[in-house]
């Protein structure tokens, strides 16, 4: 109890004293929390996994961070302006069936080059047109995304369905296997595409009006209407930008295992949600950043790839993970409440 | 319908009139026929509650939009479907449940809907510095209390966020500025340096409308005041000839 109450106060002190900082150092200070627990969970899978700092390592964490991070980078724009997007996941399946229907069926032999473009070209539009859909039901007919996306969600795994039939679509050509599995300089395909993604919407988050409605959004979005926002559009460009990372996630994800499944994001979903949820964006809107779901989505990774080294089932990966939104956003709503205390009591009372 | 004139901020605005404007919602009459003219400088609204003060501020910063009647900027017929284009027109409000983002920091909120852009290989990117420059020399040049520009609006007191609000005005240097109980949440001390921002816009020739319940307060800054009762002006006066006596007499309806 003693021990637990001092770190307590140790906690409430750091955060009391990172108040009267700047809010830029501030925020990557809080920032910098997610950040050591990476650096802690590479440390300890060091000490207990032998043989596990390799680069082999390092890109197979990376490899499978991308797929996920892309819907999570996209379920942070969503989250940050106070909604969500439970149809990421089912959008990812169906852009990846999709894809791999189309592409079986216009396949004649060969590398395939541009069969797998005009595969890639239809994973896209059907994510931006998944999205464009969520973001229409949210923006234009006012259902709260919550629900819109729980609908389409269902739907979207249905429509996955419908177009492979139920089964794996499978016998891609290799084209579609380099693009999955391959690399240049050293550097997976993937890895690269969701790096790239990643530095897009953290230009797009900072640097750009849209970026910065969101943030607003989130806040007050009543403030945002009145500073003359067109929120409908605002809402369904939010929306369609989710839905075509899903898209592109798809694609991959179909690329990555050659073959395409209604439930290839099944577990995405919940995975990218608890990498924003790490990364220190709260449910509350109006606040987060990307580069704290990249971190966010790393330790979710290497929590999965150090258990797997360690012995330990893989599938404890999302016991794991549940744990782990539980404990963040705790932590957050902590750190948040003493926040606001210290930003209260610092302020100067002048009404007396 | 005629066609929409959105007339841009021509340096000051000299007369802003409503003409016959009234507003129902559903069978509850909120303005009737209210028609007057607010002069640059300090015109104030008083009135109880549901007297319509409210639904007419609406109605000229563009938040909603009257069944019947015409707004008059210097002459020329403004139609205003939103808050934009009241804004356009040089018409900027301040609102009661103040609409800033709380999460954005006091230079977001300045440039809210109104960003200041650079162009970076065809794309408009935010200049951040164009607008926290901006905003320090603004805070600067109206002497407001608010430690860096670069601090959440979240952390500020609720003077300092009107004083955030003031600031918009004053950047975009509009010409007409409304005020709902710009103090109502305000504490003695805070309530005197948002009026002395307020009375800083009038020594600037700003039009300024205010809606105020403080009877006392409203008497001693403004040029002129309107006192409403059941959606009507009842009554104009002059305040520098009226008792606190008299206006609570007009606004009750004790006195006509």
């Amino acid at each position: 109890m003693e021990g637990s109450r001092s770190l307590a106060n140790l906690v409430s002190r750091w955060v009391v004293a990172s108040t009267r900082l700047g809010p830029r150092l501030q925020s990557a200070l809080l920032r910098m929390s997610s950040l050591a627990v990476l650096i802690g969970l590479i440390i300890f899978f060091g000490f207990t996994a032998p043989g596990w700092y390799s680069t082999t390592t390092l890109f197979n964490i990376l490899t499978a961070t991308s797929l996920f991070l892309l819907l999570a980078l996209g379920e942070t724009f969503v989250i940050i302006s106070s909604g969500i997007d439970l149809s990421v996941g089912s959008m990812e399946g169906m852009a990846g069936v999709a894809s791999a229907v189309l592409i079986v069926h216009i396949y004649h032999g060969g590398f395939g080059i541009g069969v797998v473009a005009a595969g890639a070209a239809a994973a896209l539009v059907i994510g931006l047109l998944g999205g464009a859909i969520n973001g229409i039901v949210v923006g234009y007919l006012g259902l709260n995304s919550l629900i819109a996306t729980l609908a389409t969600y269902g739907a979207y795994l249905g429509f996955a369905d419908i177009i492979s039939n139920g089964f794996p679509v499978g016998n891609l050509p290799p084209a579609m296997a380099t693009l999955g599995n391959g690399s240049v300089i050293g550097i997976p395909f993937l890895v690269l595409i969701a790096a790239a993604a990643s530095l897009f919407c953290a230009g797009l988050a900072s640097h750009t009006r849209w970026g910065r409605y969101v943030f607003a959004i989130g806040a007050n979005r009543e403030a945002v209407r009145r500073a003359g926002v067109n929120l409908r559009r605002h809402t369904v460009l939010l929306f369609t930008l989710s839905g075509g990372l899903a898209g592109l996630a798809g694609l991959l994800s179909t690329a990555k295992f050659l073959s395409a499944s209604s439930q290839a994001g099944s577990t995405d979903l919940l995975i990218a949600i608890a990498a924003v949820v790490i990364g220190g964006t709260p449910l509350t809107g109006g606040e987060g950043t990307i580069w704290g779901t990249v971190v966010g989505a790393l330790i979710i990774t290497i929590i999965e790839n150090g258990f797997v080294e360690m012995g330990v089932s893989g599938f404890w990966q999302l016991v794991v993970v549940g744990i782990i939104i539980v404990v963040a956003v705790y932590v957050d709503e902590y750190q948040r409440k003493l926040r606001i205390a210290a930003a209260s009591a610092s302020q100067p009372r002048v009404d007396e | 319908m005629p066609d929409v004139v959105v007339v841009s901020p021509i340096g000051d605005v000299d007369r802003l009139e409503v003409r016959d404007l009234s507003k129902s919602y559903g069978g509850v009459r909120a303005l009737h026929r209210v028609s007057t003219v607010f002069r640059r400088g300090f015109n104030g609204i008083v009135g109880d509650n549901g007297a319509g003060k409210s639904t007419l501020m609406r109605i000229i910063s563009g938040d909603i939009q009257p069944d019947t009647g015409q707004l008059i900027l210097n002459g020329k017929e403004l139609h205003l479907r939103s808050t934009a284009d009241a804004r356009r027109a040089g018409i900027e409000s301040l609102y009661q449940d103040l609409a800033l983002a709380d999460t954005l920091d006091v230079a977001g909120n300045m440039f809210l809907g109104r960003e200041i852009t650079r162009n970076f290989l065809g794309l408009r990117l935010l200049d951040k510095r164009a607008m926290v420059r901006a905003a320090e020399r603004t805070v600067a040049s109206v002497n407001i209390q608010i430690p860096e520009v670069s601090r959440m609006v979240r952390t500020l007191s609720g003077g300092q966020r009107q004083a955030v609000a003031l600031a918009r005005a004053i950047y975009f240097n509009a010409p007409v500025i409304l005020l709902d109980e710009p103090t109502a949440a305000l504490g003695p001390k805070e309530t005197a340096a948002v009026l002395g921002l307020v009375e800083q816009l009038r020594a600037n020739g700003k039009l300024i409308i205010m809606v105020s319940h403080n009877i006392p307060q409203i008497l001693d800054i403004a040029d002129h005041l309107i006192v409403m009762r059941s959606g009507r002006i009842v009554k104009e006066v002059d305040p520098q000839s009226t008792s606190q006596e008299e206006l609570l007499g007009f606004m009750v309806g004790s006195r006509t």
